[in-house]
């Protein structure tokens, strides 16, 4: 699929992930006091293969978000920590961390769903000021799990509601405290046709 | 100098069919809303293992793994095993996973529950038992089967293990005795 996609294109796709996740890495550094590094990023196959990139381990601990993106580019978007990396963020937002799984509740549910809605808030803006295209959000689901089941689940749910299995990766890090974060956003099928046409390219 | 000689690990990725004969384990690594699907023909000790991400095809897709959709992976499964149709009723099944994760969704595709219905109404138009079902819930599993043995090791999030020992319900004991 990527391979159907000219360099320049692929280009349009990283720089749409640079500029959308360039706001909402601001957001969450407002919200935190901590200053995120975004790095550049890239558009992939959606495959089990990617796990490697986001996770040493397939079975290693991540917790993350899930949103429906509705309007002129229907997807689903995606934030994914891996433990230690939520508990970087759990402490900065909330004074505390859980230590496991068992000390998850939902304050630390609704601080990551929080953060995720503000970031995706912000990319989506950044996405319509650049397009014109009208984007709204539903509210984003949370899990923490394996890091092979959340990204199959992912993946499962993108093949079923015939989206491309494609993804605009975006990762942002903050290297003094091993933070990583990622962003992951799987837009419908005919939606990227949609997008260059709108971007003239 | 005496080796340990550790069983060969088939894992079966996402889509996949494997087959065991006789001996091996068969298993699926982190399992989401996909379903690990097993059948056993205790005959002749084979079992054939797949990844079932999806209940069924869309319209005109493509199929490209065997073990993708429920509906091409009990057919596929059936002819990996070799077991004759007039038998089929002596096979087992196991079901593990078909989970869903994301919780509190406004619309869900609840995909895990879905894949689980749609094999267990396969499975039973075929009367193929299912002998062990862990399936549902929120939370991913892994898992490992000893096809000499018929003993299951599961593991979800945060190292938890369980083990079962299923040498009697996938028949294994009629054979030996």
């Amino acid at each position: 699929m990527i391979a159907e996609l000219s360099a320049f294109r692929q280009d349009a796709l990283r720089e749409i992930g640079n500029i959308g996740l360039g706001g909402a890495v601001t957001a969450l550094s407002e919200m935190t006091g901590v200053n995120f590094r975004l790095e550049v990023p890239e558009v992939l196959e959606l495959t089990t293969a990617q796990l490697r990139l986001v996770c040493p381990s397939e079975e290693c601990l991540m917790a993350g978000t899930i949103a429906r993106v509705e309007g002129d580019w229907q997807g689903e978007a995606a934030f994914l920590f891996p433990w230690h990396s939520a508990q970087v963020l759990w402490q900065v937002l909330t004074g505390s961390s859980p230590s496991d799984l068992s000390e998850l509740n939902e304050l630390y549910e609704s601080a990551l769903r929080e953060v995720a809605n503000i970031m995706l808030g912000s990319f989506l803006t950044a996405l319509s000021q650049l397009t014109g295209f009208e984007l709204h959000m539903e509210p984003p689901a949370f899990a923490a799990d394996m890091s092979a089941a959340l990204m199959s689940s992912l993946m499962v749910e993108a093949m079923y509601g015939q989206r491309e299995l494609l993804t605009i990766e975006t990762r942002f890090c903050v290297p003094e405290r091993q933070f990583e974060g990622f962003f992951f956003y799987l837009p419908e099928t005919g939606s990227l046709q949609k997008l260059f046409e709108v971007l003239n390219i | 100098m005496l080796q340990v000689i550790k069983a060969e690990v088939l894992l079966a990725g996402m889509g996949e069919i494997k087959v065991a004969r006789g001996m091996g384990v068969l298993g699926c690594i982190g399992l989401g809303s996909c379903v690990g699907t097993l059948l056993y023909d205790p005959m002749t000790g084979i079992g054939a293992l797949a990844h079932v991400m999806l209940p069924e095809p869309h319209g005109e897709e493509a199929i490209d793994l065997p073990g993708k959709y429920a509906t091409t992976a009990v057919p596929n499964l059936l002819k990996e095993l070799g077991t004759p149709q007039y038998a089929w009723t002596r096979l087992k099944a196991i079901l593990i996973g078909g989970a869903e994760l994301f919780q509190n969704r406004q619309r869900t595709l609840q995909i895990g529950s879905r894949n689980v219905e749609q094999l267990h109404s396969l499975l039973d138009t075929l009367r193929i038992p299912i002998v062990f079902e862990d399936t549902g819930g929120r939370y991913g599993r892994s898992f490992e089967l000893d096809i000499a043995t018929g003993q299951l090791t599961m593991r979800m999030v945060g190292g938890v293990t369980s083990t079962y020992e299923l040498a009697r319900s996938l028949g294994m004991l009629a054979k030996a005795g």
